[in-house]
C-alpha cells in the first residue's frame, strides 16, 4: 500500500509572495489609517480540534489579532517583517540558516531584536501558520537532531554533493544507528525497501540501546526509532512516511508518566504547537504500547511518586480534547489514583532480557496480535 | 536643713568612682562594644554642639586603634573653638552638678554623663590619662596636657601641660584650622561592626548633620584599616542657633519647682513667676497666685509643701500661653532629605518638619523622613533611623514610641510589603523619624527608647501619612511614567520603523502615520522632567502635554514646586498665575489632535539634587495620563490654611510656626568667643 503524499513544499516564488502577503496585511491597514497587525489562529489546546477529514487535530477558528496598540505586539510584527526581510535573504541567496543562527542575527535588527530564543521559534512557527508554508521554504533549519534508527529498512539519502547514497539500517550503520536529517521530504530521503513487520519507536536512549544490544530488531523483525524525548519534526514526518508509504504500522513505548503521554499525542494526534501541519507530521494509527499506568501494578514496577508538577500536567490533559477518549481518560485517571509514575528502565528489575522476552512480546501480543519468536 | 536636703548632700558624699562603677549600664559603658560607642558619642555630640554654638562648619574625625589585650585607642579630632586653658580641667575632670537645670533648650548633650564619664571610664579600665590637645582662635600656641581624675575631690589631675606651636597643632591635628580640639585616651572596649557599632553610630549623625563632615578610620593591631567612612557635608547650611528659653509652669513637677524657689533671686514670689517662667505676665502672675491663695509678697523659700503643691495646681487651672517654639532646632525637612542623600543612596526622598507643638509645657516637633528604590534592598525590613535631638538612638528600638508610631501604619496602602498592615514593613525604604523637643522623655535612664506620649504619638503619624502618600504618588507616576515611555517607543520608533519595511519590501508608498497614533494612543499624554543646570544653578521643569486624541484639548496645568523663602521662578516664559503656595497655574491654549504644548519654567534658590520630580496637576475635560486631576476642595482648604497663616503672622507678634530663620555661612565666624564650659556639660539631672 503506498499513499502519495501531497506534495506540500513551495516554489521560491510562492513562498515570497506568501510572505509578503503579511506584511501587505500590516500595510494595507496602515494606509487605512489603522494600526497594522497580523491575524494568527489561538495557539493553545484550548483552540484545538478534531479533523474528521484529515484524522488528526487541527487548529479550531479561534483566531487572536496581534496589532499595534501594545508595546509587544508591535514588536512582534515588526519582527515578523525583519524574519521576511532575512528569509528572502535566504532564499535568493540560496543559503539556510537555523533558528538559532537567526535569533542570532536578530541581534542587529534594533527594535527586532528576539529577547529570547523561544520568541524566534515561536515567530517563525506563526509565519508558517499565516504563509501556509514550512520553514523548509523558509530555509530555517531546527537546531535539535533527528532520532536514529535501527533495522532492516534501506533509505536513498541525497549527500552534500548532490549524490544519491544508499543506507541500510541494519548493515550500513554502527551501534548508534542511521541519523535522520532534518529534512525527510523526497527530495532529500527516499524509502528504497524493508523487511520489518512493524516500528517501534522508543522515548529513552536507554531503553534503545538496549533494545539494539538483546537484537530486539531481529528478532521481532521490526525498526527502532529513537525519539529523544519529545520528537522532533523530521522524527514524526519520517514515521509518518514509513507508516504510509510503506503501510507499516508504528508502536510506542514510553515512561509511565503525564509527559510521555504528551509524546505519544505529538506522534498520533498531532501537536498543539504544530497543528497547523499535523496532517502532514502526524500518524493517527500510531499505537501506545506502554508503559501503562496499569503496568506499575501488574509488573510490579519499581515507581516514583507523582511531583505537584506531574499532577498539574495530568490534570491539564483531562481538559486536552486529544486524551477525552475512554481508554485516555482511564490512563490518567489510575495514574493520579495511584500517585505514581515509572520509567521504562524500571522493567531492569526483573533482569536485562526481561524487556525482550516477556514485557515487549506480551504488549505486542496484547495490542497488535503479534506474536513474537 | 531639711531631711530631703540632706539626704541630697550625703549623695554627693558618695565618691563619684563608686557611683560610676554602679550605674555604668546606664551610663552606656556596660559592655565593652559598647563602651566605645558612647566614648564618640560623646566626644561627637560635643564637637558638634560646640560647632554650632560657634557658627562653625563642623568636621570631625575619629580614629580608633586596636591595641594589645582588649584595649582600643580613640582620638577625637575637631575643628571647633577649642577650649580655653583654664576651663579644660573644668570640662573633663568634673561632672558638673546641676549647673544649668533651669536653662531649658534642645541639645545633644542630653545623653548618658559627658566627656568626663570618658575620661573617668578610661582611667578606671586602663589607668591611663585622658592626652587633650586645644586650640583657641585667639592665641598663637596650643595648649596640650593631661588629664586624670581626682575621683574623691571630683576634680581633674593635671600633668605632662605643655604649649606647641602652631605648625605642629596643624600637623597633629592633620586640618588646617586655627581653632580645634583633639582628645586622645585609651580604654578597655571593642571594636565591632554592624547595626550597633560606631559606624552606624557616624552614618546616623551625619544624616542629622548635613553640615557636618564626618571621618572614621579604624586601624587593626597591625596597621591595617579595619573599617572606615566618609561622610561629606552636602550642605553649609549650619542649624539654626537655638534659643534658651525658661521653664513653662505646664511642665513643672514637685521637686524641680521647689528647687527653683530655694535657687532664685528673686525677692517674692510674684516676680519670682514673672522672671522664672515663660509666658507669665503680671497678670497671668497674679491669677496664679490668687488661685493658690498666696500673698504676693511671699518670699519665694519659705513656701510650705502645702503652698507648692496649691501652686501647682494652679498652673493648671489659670490659662496660660503655650511655650515658645522657637527654642527647638528640626533639621528641616531639606536638609533631612540631604542628610539621607549623604549616607543613602536612593531614588526617591520624602520628608516632612511639622509644626512645633507643646506637650505638658514643653515643645515638641516631629520630623519624619522616607527614602525609596535605589540600591537599598528589596527583601528584608526597612531600615528605621531613630533620633531625638539630633542624636542618634541605637538600642532598644522595639521599645520606642518612635519605632511604635512607624509599626502603627499601614504601609500597604503605600506601596511598602507588611504583614497584616502592622509591624515594621518591608521593601526597599528607609524611614527616619526625629523628634526635637526641650525634654524628651524617655523609657529609661540609658535614653535608647523614647516613651509612650499620646501628643507625640499623634504628630509622628500625621507626618507618617505624609510621607507615605509621597510614596505612593510617586510610586504612581513611575507606573504612569513607565506606561507613556512604553506608548511613545511604540509609536515614535516601533510603528515608523513598520511603515518603512513594509512600503519598502513592497515597493509602496510609506503610508501617513498620524491617524495611525491617534488611534494608538487615544489619550493625552503628560511628560514631566526636573534637571539641574549646573552652570546656571537653577532648577529646569519642562512639562510637555501631548495630545494625541482626535479632538483638539484645552487645559490649565497646575505645577507643584518647592516654593519657600529664598527659593523663586526665576525663568518662566508663559508667565501664568499663583494658584496657592507651592503650586502655578498655566491656562494652556487649544491642543490640537497630535500637538504639543511645552511649559518650560526655571526655579533658583535651591542646590543639585534639591527637587528632582515635579508634580503636574490639571484642570479642564479628559484625562490626562502622567498628570492627576486638581482636587479643587482639598486646594481651597489649602488656601484657606495659607490665609490664616498670614494673618497670623501678621497680628501676632511670636508667630505660631516658625520662620525658616536659616543663616547660610560662607565664611566662619570669627567673632564669637572661643570655648567656654557652657556646652560641654555634663547632665546634673543624674545626681
Amino acid at each position: 500500500m503506498v499513499i502519495v503524499m501531497q506534495d506540500r513544499s513551495r516554489s521560491k516564488e510562492e513562498t515570497v509572495d506568501a510572505l509578503h502577503a503579511v506584511a501587505a496585511e500590516m500595510h494595507d491597514r496602515m494606509m487605512r489609517g489603522e494600526p497594522p497587525r497580523m491575524t494568527l489562529p489561538v495557539r493553545s489546546k484550548k483552540n484545538i480540534a478534531f479533523d474528521e477529514k484529515l484524522n488528526v487535530y487541527k487548529y479550531g477558528s479561534k483566531k487572536t489579532i496581534r496589532d499595534a496598540t501594545s508595546l509587544g505586539s508591535a514588536h512582534q510584527l515588526l519582527r515578523a517583517l525583519h524574519v521576511t526581510e532575512f528569509m528572502e535573504d535566504m532564499i535568493e541567496s540560496k543559503k539556510s540558516s537555523t533558528l538559532r543562527e537567526m535569533y542570532y542575527i536578530s541581534e542587529g535588527w534594533g527594535y527586532g531584536k528576539f529577547s529570547s530564543q523561544n520568541e524566534s521559534n515561536n515567530l517563525a512557527e506563526d509565519l508558517e501558520i499565516v504563509t501556509g508554508c514550512l520553514r523548509e521554504d523558509f530555509k530555517l533549519r531546527p537546531e535539535e537532531d533527528g532520532a536514529r534508527i535501527i533495522g532492516n529498512l534501506t533509505f536513498q539519502e541525497r549527500n552534500r554533493r548532490g549524490e544519491w547514497m544508499r543506507i541500510n539500517c541494519r548493515d550500513d550503520v554502527g551501534d548508534s544507528g542511521y541519523g535522520v536529517p532534518y529534512n525527510v521530504e523526497s527530495e532529500k530521503l527516499q524509502l528504497v525497501e524493508h523487511d520489518i513487520d512493524f516500528m517501534m519507536a522508543i522515548e529513552t536512549g536507554g531503553m534503545f540501546d538496549r533494545l539494539v544490544e538483546n537484537g530486539f530488531d531481529e528478532l521481532a523483525r521490526c525498526g527502532l526509532i529513537h525519539l529523544k524525548g519529545q520528537p522532533a519534526r523530521s522524527t514524526r514526518r519520517v514515521m509518518k512516511r514509513i507508516n504510509e508509504e510503506w503501510g507499516i504500522p508504528i508502536v510506542v513505548f514510553t515512561d509511565a508518566d503525564p509527559w510521555s503521554f504528551r509524546i505519544f499525542a505529538s506522534i498520533a494526534y498531532g501537536a498543539i504547537k504544530t497543528a497547523h501541519i499535523s496532517e502532514y507530521l502526524a500518524t493517527p494509527s500510531a499505537v501506545y504500547l506502554g508503559i501503562e499506568s496499569g503496568d506499575i501494578e501488574a509488573y510490579d514496577l519499581p515507581s516514583d511518586e507523582l511531583t505537584p508538577r506531574d499532577i498539574e500536567a495530568l490534570n491539564a490533559e483531562k481538559s486536552d480534547p486529544r486524551f477525552q477518549s475512554q481508554e485516555w481518560i482511564d490512563q490518567i485517571d489510575l495514574m493520579l489514583d495511584l500517585g505514581k509514575k515509572a520509567e521504562q528502565q524500571s522493567l531492569a528489575k526483573y533482569g536485562l532480557d526481561f524487556v525482550t522476552d516477556t514485557y515487549l512480546p506480551e504488549k505486542l501480543q496484547q495490542k497488535l496480535g503479534l506474536v513474537i519468536g | 536643713m531639711d531631711k530631703a536636703q540632706r539626704i541630697a548632700s550625703k549623695q554627693k558624699q558618695i565618691s563619684i568612682s563608686e557611683f560610676f562603677e554602679k550605674n555604668k549600664h546606664f551610663l552606656g559603658f556596660d559592655t565593652h562594644q559598647r563602651a566605645i560607642i558612647t566614648a564618640v558619642k560623646e566626644a561627637v555630640d560635643n564637637s558638634l554642639d560646640a560647632c554650632e554654638e560657634g557658627r562653625i562648619l563642623p568636621e570631625i574625625h575619629v580614629e580608633i586603634k586596636r591595641l594589645e589585650g582588649d584595649r582600643l585607642e580613640l582620638v577625637t579630632q575637631d575643628n571647633g573653638p577649642g577650649i580655653p586653658r583654664d576651663s579644660i580641667a573644668n570640662v573633663f575632670g568634673k561632672f558638673l552638678l546641676g549647673s544649668r537645670f533651669h536653662a531649658i533648650r534642645q541639645t545633644r548633650g542630653q545623653q548618658g554623663i559627658g566627656i568626663t564619664g570618658v575620661v573617668m571610664y578610661a582611667q578606671l579600665t586602663t589607668g591611663s590619662t585622658t592626652t587633650v590637645l586645644s586650640k583657641i582662635e585667639t592665641e598663637s600656641t596650643a595648649v596640650k596636657v593631661d588629664l586624670a581624675l581626682d575621683t574623691k575631690n571630683n576634680r581633674a589631675l593635671r600633668s605632662n601641660e605643655d604649649r606647641i606651636p602652631l605648625e605642629e597643632w596643624f600637623e597633629e591635628s592633620g586640618m588646617e584650622s586655627l581653632h580645634g580640639l583633639r582628645i586622645k585616651t585609651v580604654m578597655a572596649a571593642k571594636y565591632q561592626r554592624g547595626r550597633q557599632s560606631v559606624h552606624q553610630y557616624l552614618r546616623m549623625t551625619s544624616i542629622v548633620n548635613p553640615h557636618a563632615t564626618i571621618k572614621l578610620t579604624v586601624i587593626g593591631k597591625d596597621g591595617e584599616v579595619i573599617d572606615e567612612g566618609e561622610w561629606i557635608r552636602t550642605t553649609k547650611i549650619l542649624p539654626r542657633p537655638v534659643v534658651e528659653i525658661r521653664p513653662h509652669p505646664h511642665g513643672m513637677q514637685f521637686g524641680t519647682l521647689q528647687r527653683m524657689l530655694k535657687n532664685t533671686k528673686e525677692r517674692n514670689v510674684k516676680s519670682f513667676l514673672r522672671k522664672e517662667f515663660e509666658k507669665v505676665s503680671p497678670l497671668v502672675s497674679k491669677k496664679i497666685l490668687e488661685h493658690a491663695e498666696i500673698d504676693e509678697k511671699r518670699r519665694p523659700s519659705g513656701l510650705s509643701v502645702e503652698g507648692i503643691q496649691n501652686l501647682l495646681s494652679a498652673f493648671m487651672a489659670v490659662k496660660i500661653q503655650s511655650p515658645p517654639t522657637d527654642c527647638l532646632s528640626p533639621i528641616e525637612d531639606l536638609l533631612i532629605k540631604k542628610g539621607l542623600e549623604k549616607a543613602i543612596d536612593s531614588r526617591y526622598a520624602a520628608t516632612v518638619t511639622r509644626t512645633p507643638t507643646v506637650s505638658q509645657g514643653n515643645p515638641f516637633q516631629v520630623e519624619v523622613g522616607l527614602v525609596f528604590g535605589g540600591d537599598l534592598p528589596s527583601d528584608g525590613s526597612v531600615e528605621i533611623l531613630r533620633f531625638a535631638n539630633r542624636v542618634p538612638l541605637m538600642y532598644q528600638q522595639g521599645g520606642c514610641l518612635l519605632t511604635k508610631g512607624i509599626e502603627s501604619i499601614d504601609w500597604r496602602r503605600y506601596g511598602l510589603e507588611q504583614t497584616g498592615g502592622k509591624g515594621v514593613p518591608k521593601g526597599p525604604a528607609a524611614i527616619l523619624v526625629h523628634l526635637a523637643s526641650t525634654n524628651v522623655q524617655f523609657t529609661s535612664e540609658a535614653k535608647e527608647a523614647v516613651s509612650e506620649n499620646e501628643e507625640v504619638l499623634d504628630e509622628l503619624r500625621r507626618a507618617l501619612f505624609e510621607v507615605g502618600r509621597g510614596l505612593q504618588g510617586h510610586r504612581k507616576r513611575i507606573g504612569q511614567r513607565e506606561k507613556s515611555r512604553e506608548k511613545f517607543d511604540l509609536i515614535n520608533k516601533i510603528l515608523p520603523e513598520i511603515a518603512s519595511k513594509s512600503s519598502s519590501m513592497l515597493g509602496r508608498p510609506e503610508p501617513d502615520l498620524s491617524p495611525i497614533i491617534t488611534k494608538i494612543m487615544n489619550a493625552v499624554f503628560c511628560e514631566e522632567a526636573v534637571i539641574w543646570d549646573s552652570k546656571e544653578k537653577l532648577a529646569r521643569c519642562s512639562i510637555k502635554i501631548y495630545n494625541y486624541t482626535a479632538r483638539a484639548r484645552a487645559y490649565t496645568i497646575i505645577v507643584k514646586w518647592p516654593e519657600r523663602d529664598g527659593v523663586a521662578l526665576v525663568e518662566n516664559e508663559r508667565g501664568g498665575r499663583k494658584e496657592t503656595r507651592g503650586l502655578w497655574a498655566w491656562r494652556l491654549d487649544a491642543i490640537n489632535p497630535g500637538g504639543m504644548t511645552e511649559i518650560s519654567f526655571a526655579v533658583g534658590g535651591m542646590s543639585q539634587g534639591d527637587w528632582k520630580e515635579a508634580e503636574v496637576f490639571y484642570r479642564g475635560n479628559g484625562d490626562i495620563i502622567g498628570s492627576e486631576r486638581i482636587d479643587e476642595s482639598l486646594l481651597e482648604e489649602i488656601r484657606k490654611q495659607e490665609g490664616l497663616k498670614e494673618v497670623v503672622e501678621e497680628f501676632v507678634d511670636e508667630p505660631l510656626t516658625q520662620s525658616p530663620m536659616i543663616e547660610e555661612v560662607l565664611e566662619v565666624d570669627s567673632s564669637v568667643e572661643a570655648g567656654g564650659e557652657k556646652e560641654w556639660r555634663s547632665d546634673g539631672k543624674l545626681f
